[in-house]
């Protein structure tokens, strides 16, 4: 009742622009009286959003043009069904790695920094979210970028800042290529609106497809370089092991998951799987996702710092999920999709894991973690659960996405990449194993000479265990009872595909 | 019947989480549940084979079709009912043992929990009814199992259970493969559909990588890696387990591919039965060679499963008259299993003793010890095929396959595919042969262990002094399965073929067939032909060659005579897949993964040194250029003040001023120097000019502004 009676318009927008407005408030206010206020005002602004977010996302049909300059240049949002998802994805990430930093962020200084921050950056992404056209997502894309450097560099260490700095100009340098490929569209596009199956007008198109097709290209390459694809990828294991452990969770979780919402918006929403399909950009990018799945695991497999190990596995998972979408098959597609979602929940129970090792222990290579399961059973128990999910060990959730990514590849008819495709996945499934497990092998089994006199418990506090215990369980029984999540997300490729 | 399905899948997993919180309560309340879940499942699975005795074949599929995407689904027939029944028995057998086993053992709960949720895997697999299925728990199994492979954390058992997981994991990711290419191909992974879906397509290469996954499991070569590494380190209980039933998992896979894809395929058939004659072979040989009592145990694991392969690939090579390779794989499965279940144990007994395995220091343990002497020598002369033993029946069925495709080949020498009548005799000879190392390292073991004396008398005097060696539960579990293999070889008709009948459905034989006498003539020529050469091998590689006089000690001792440089795993995959091909890849990927961060550095330090470069350029340019042309010399060409004009001008004007003054102006000279006058003069016409030009352009801006606000003014007033 208080749902229909409050104007739908309004829940959308206060669920957007409450965090932003809130954290901006955080940020200006004089320091807070003691922590526990400041952790109050966070927690109950993360909780009020999240439930705002989840009306939202269940009751908002129609969308909002906040205002608009011009014809065509409007802020219009609109959720559709894949941003109803993704806003699932944020809320619940950006919820749980919030309660978690709430504790590891105590060895943290500014953490009202932090906290705005983090808090404008989820009304940002709610946002990106509900985004109805691509100057909306455009600009709130721009506003993400900004708004998460302050998470990136938080530490200011040297390497934190220039992490950060790196960050920023690839994103940069990224966001002017998808730039530039707005003002082609301003021509070329019937709407700015996102309509499922493409809005480019066909009579003004045609005899220009070369020029767009490079377009397309650019914008593919724009919004590649958050999705972290070669050969734009360089920033994420730069900024992912400077960041706090929930930022990382957060960067790695979600804002990667955002270029990988733009390709969606560009491919699908806007030129249409048609006019791609068969073309060099289609290719090329299945090559670059290719090449990038190789080399992510390739090179989280030879790293020995765990958090720039898990940001080398995110550069290769994701392109999992970009591979799926370069194939344009519906099949594919469905894959690319569970696997974004499955790969937001499994990444971020990962980086809470590592940091909840960092928090109790300060150990921060891979080679010094034996016998860390004895000392941190349930993290590592956690840890465990989600690699295997991200192995693609059934009946964990990432071997359902893969099934779908393989079997899309197999009927696509891409010529070499049909076998090419699913070789890879496995191989790099491979290398995920040998650079994931040995954690948990040594962690649990330290061998006959491990000193089990001294050994103490160091297990965290439930602020940090019960997100993680949460998104654990996520990546596990996503995959035992994947069938609701499938159809929705079949419902979501019918329409474009 | 679906009830019995689920609980017999779900009961040990439940059970392992119960017993692994009763674990950290009461390790004896621990034990008592973890055997009583054995046997539960075991008197379960009698029920599911009893019910489908009784209910024969009506609908029996469960399915789980919200599971996992695709579904899970379990039917029930003859074979899976039976090896079932063999698994729950095996986990009963080696649940009763472990309690005395494990009990100075570290992290038992561990091992508990991930022995029982095997159980339940191992248990889903055989009832699998689809591949997906079979995959899921595939996966499940192997891993769970590395938990007991590495369970005492030595160093060399960590790095054999790498080694299991690293196999395990990679045949998993294959078979994978394969079974992409096998869904997209047929369209189904139902195991009953695949025979009508794969009719006319060819699906050899799915069927190769998933062959790779199973046969790695099973212990095919090259993929028999594993089992010699693994199983001298694992605990014995496990070893018996995986030796005897997981591996079987693996035949069960292989047996699906050959039976349900390639029925009666001669092609197929043959590359089997290849693969079979150097798997048996070559495990055999290993066998003879090894000097560690669960060495030779694994290596004989690798042998026997080459013996079932054999029988699989004559499968396809008789075609629709396949009844004794059928019935002959299958019975020899079942003997593999309880034989390695007993010999395992019996090993287990022996290390749970000693801590050690090797024959020279093991040697004479079981001197004036009958019960554990009988208990080996059961399983001994079982799995050597000692007529009169469960062992005999079902390697004389597979010789007698083997003489059979011969004939057919004599009589018609067109149906050769690729083994003529030759190459079947010379298949016969290496049967025999494997038949002869088998019995000839069983010889070994048994001589060694429980009839020679230890080198070291002391020793000696200990052992033989040892008279409580296991207690009455392990002793009274050993002693029943051990009992099967008379029992069974003897009352073949009513066991053997029994079995066989139950079990040949599912390899595409339907009907009793003709009845085999054992015991004729012809049957019994070619087992004793086996016990002959293994009497030979013994004698002369066991202990002619094998056994060494030594100086230092009495007595003589084995000596490990297999040439180190043979190992593949230590020689070749792990180098290749370890050290080569990580650097190469790992090298490639660096150098892409910097290419911007690089190609952006050196873009800059390249534009620095570019622009450097013209930078020296010119002064080079100029240098040379006042070297030559423009050399110094004084003051050419430099005005103090005023330009080129007003000099030239003001030093005509003082030229003219000095004329005048020596001439007209005698009298009043001028002193005026008309240079720098007019130099004056026009530095202040420039000031001037400077200053209405500023002024102008000043105007002029103001006048821009005024412009371009009215512009906008106009613009704003036009949209609106």
């Amino acid at each position: 009742m208080v749902i229909r009676m409050m104007n739908t318009s309004i829940l959308l927008l206060t669920a957007i622009f409450f965090p932003i407005l809130l954290g901006a408030a955080v940020l200006l206010a004089p320091e807070f009286s003691s922590r526990k206020s400041l952790l109050c005002v966070t927690g109950a602004g993360l909780f009020l959003t999240g439930i705002l977010a989840c009306f939202t996302v269940g009751s908002v049909q129609s969308g909002v043009r906040l205002f608009s300059l011009g014809d065509k240049l409007e802020i219009y949002f609109c959720p559709d069904d894949l941003g109803r998802i993704f806003a699932v994805i944020v809320t619940i990430v950006w919820i749980l790695a919030g309660l978690y930093s709430f504790e590891y962020m105590k060895h943290e200084k500014e953490e009202k920094r932090y906290f705005g921050f983090y808090l404008m950056t989820f009304g940002v992404l709610l946002a990106l979210s509900f985004a109805g056209n691509i100057v909306t997502f455009y600009l709130f894309y721009e506003l993400m970028t900004l708004f998460s450097v302050p998470l990136v560099l938080h530490t200011k260490t040297k390497e934190a800042v220039m992490g950060g700095l790196k960050y920023l100009f690839y994103s940069l340098c990224g966001a002017y290529m998808v730039l530039m490929g707005l003002f082609f569209l301003n021509k070329y596009a019937a709407t700015f609106q996102f309509t499922a199956g493409g809005s480019l007008n066909a009579a003004l198109a045609a005899g220009n497809e070369k020029s767009l097709l490079v377009i397309v290209f650019f914008m593919i390459l724009g919004f590649g370089v958050k999705a972290g694809m070669f050969p734009m990828h360089a920033w994420l294991p730069t900024a992912h092991p400077v960041a706090p452990a929930p930022a990382s969770a957060a960067l790695s979780g979600l804002i990667v998951k955002a270029g990988v919402l733009g390709v969606i918006r560009t491919i699908y929403f806007i030129f249409g799987a048609s006019f791609i399909r068969g073309t060099w950009v289609q290719t090329v990018w299945i090559s670059l996702a290719l090449i990038t799945i190789f080399m992510g695991s390739m090179l989280a497999y030879r790293e020995k710092i765990m958090k720039k190990r898990l940001a080398y596995s995110t550069v290769s998972q994701v392109s999992y999920i970009l591979f799926g979408l370069a194939l344009l098959e519906p099949s594919a597609m469905t894959g690319a999709m569970l696997h974004m979602v499955f790969h937001g929940f499994i990444k971020a129970a990962l980086f809470l894991s590592a940091g909840a090792v960092i928090y109790k222990t300060g150990k921060t290579n891979v080679d010094e973690l034996t016998g860390i399961g004895k000392e941190m059973p349930v993290t590592i128990w956690c840890y465990t659960f989600a690699s295997l999910a991200l192995i693609g060990i059934p009946p964990a959730s990432g071997f359902i996405s893969k099934w779908y990514l393989a079997e899309g590849a197999l009927s696509s008819g891409t010529g070499i990449f049909t076998w090419l495709g699913p070789a890879v996945l496995l191989l790099s499934a491979l290398l995920t194993a040998g650079y994931l497990l040995p954690v948990t092998v040594k962690g649990f089994l330290p061998g006959a000479d491990f000193d089990y006199e001294n050994l103490q418990k160091k297990e965290p506090n439930l602020r940090m265990l019960i997100p993680l215990l949460i998104l654990a369980a996520l990546s596990l029984l996503l995959g035992i009872f994947p069938n609701p999540l499938t159809e929705f997300i079949g419902g979501i490729v019918n329409t474009v595909l | 019947m679906t009830g019995l399905i689920d609980s017999l899948i779900f009961l040990p997993v439940a059970g392992a989480a119960a017993s692994y919180l009763t674990g950290r309560k009461n390790k004896k309340y621990r034990d008592y549940l973890v055997s009583g879940i054995a046997i539960l499942e075991f008197v379960l699975a009698v029920m599911l084979l009893l019910q489908y005795l009784i209910g024969g074949q009506r609908e029996n599929m469960t399915e789980m079709s919200e599971i996992c995407g695709m579904g899970l689904s379990f039917t029930v027939d003859g074979f899976r009912a039976v090896y079932v029944c063999i698994a729950a028995f095996m986990w009963m057998g080696t649940s009763l043992f472990s309690i005395e086993y494990f009990r100075h053992y570290r992290n038992r709960n561990r091992y508990y929990l991930f022995q029982l949720i095997t159980l339940g895997a191992t248990e889903a697999i055989f009832l699998s009814a689809d591949l997906y299925t079979t995959f899921v728990f595939f996966e499940v199994m192997s891993l769970a199992s590395y938990v007991w492979v590495a369970q005492d954390e030595r160093r060399e058992s960590l790095r054999a259970a790498a080694t299991y997981l690293a196999v395990a994991v990679i045949g998993g990711l294959v078979m994978l493969f394969g079974l992409f290419l096998l869904y997209y191909q047929a369209g189904t992974l139902r195991i009953d559909e695949l025979y009508g879906a794969c009719q006319g397509k060819n699906v050899y290469a799915a069927a190769l990588c998933m062959l790779f996954g199973f046969g790695a499991k099973a212990g095919v070569f090259p993929l028999h890696i594993w089992l010699p590494k693994a199983h001298p380190v694992a605990p014995a209980p496990a070893s018996a387990l995986l030796s005897g039933i997981l591996t079987k998992t693996g035949i069960f896979g292989v047996l699906v591919i050959c039976c349900k894809i390639f029925l009666h395929d001669g092609v197929w058939g043959t590359f089997i039965l290849m693969l079979g004659v150097l798997t048996m072979t070559l495990g055999a040989l290993l066998a003879l060679f090894s000097i560690d009592f669960k060495r030779t145990l694994a290596c004989s694991s690798v042998s026997q499963i080459g013996f079932i392969l054999v029988g699989i690939g004559m499968q396809g090579l008789l075609g629709e008259e396949n009844a004794l390779a059928v019935r002959g794989s299958f019975l020899h499965m079942v003997n593999h299993s309880l034989f390695k279940l007993v010999l395992f144990m019996a090993a287990g007994v022996i290390y749970m003793n000693l801590h050690k395995l090797d024959l020279n220091e093991i040697r004479g343990f079981g001197r004036k010890k009958p019960m554990l002497a009988f208990i080996y020598l059961m399983g001994a002369l079982g799995i050597g095929g000692m007529p009169l033993f469960s062992g005999y029946i079902s390697k004389t069925l597979l010789h007698e396959s083997i003489v059979e495709y011969a004939e057919v080949l004599t009589e018609n020498p067109g149906a050769a595919i690729f083994f003529t009548a030759g190459g079947m005799k010379a298949v016969e000879w290496a049967f025999l042969i494997s038949g002869g190392l088998t019995v000839a390292y069983m010889t070994k073991l048994f001589a060694a262990v429980f009839v020679e004396k230890n080198a070291d008398a002391a020793l000696q005097e200990k052992y033989d002094g040892q008279k409580r060696y296991m207690s009455p539960l392990s002793a009274g579990a050993l002693l029943g399965a051990s009992l099967l293999f008379p029992v069974m070889g003897m009352l073949s008709g009513g066991t053997m073929n029994k079995l066989a009948d139950l079990g040949q459905g599912f390899m595409g034989l339907a009907g009793a067939g003709e009845r085999v006498s054992y015991f004729s003539f012809g049957n019994l020529k070619g087992g004793l032909t086996s016990i002959v050469i293994g009497g030979l091998l013994y004698f002369t590689v066991g202990r002619g060659w094998m056994l060494k006089e030594t100086k230092e000690k009495e007595g003589s001792v084995y000596v490990d005579r297999w040439p180190k440089f043979l190992d593949l795993e230590e020689y070749l995959y792990r180098p290749l897949l370890l050290v080569a091909l990580p650097a190469v890849c790992g090298g490639i990927c660096r150098i892409l993964d910097g290419m911007i961060d690089t190609s952006a550095k050196f873009l800059i330090k390249a534009g620095g040194v570019a622009a450097g470069l013209l930078d020296t350029l010119v002064d080079a340019v100029v240098v040379i250029l006042r070297k030559t042309i423009y050399r110094d010399y004084s003051k050419m060409g430099e005005l103090k003040e005023g330009n080129g004009v007003t000099y030239v001008l003001g030093s005509a004007a003082n030229i003219l001023c000095r004329i005048m003054n020596r001439s007209f102006w005698r009298k009043h000279p001028k002193d005026t120097d008309y240079r720098h006058k007019l130099a004056m003069e026009y530095w202040r016409i420039r000031e001037t000019g400077y200053l209405i030009t500023r002024s102008l352009s000043y105007g002029l801006i103001l006048f821009s502004i005024g412009l371009c606000a009215t512009l906008i003014y106009l613009l704003i007033g036009a949209v609106r």
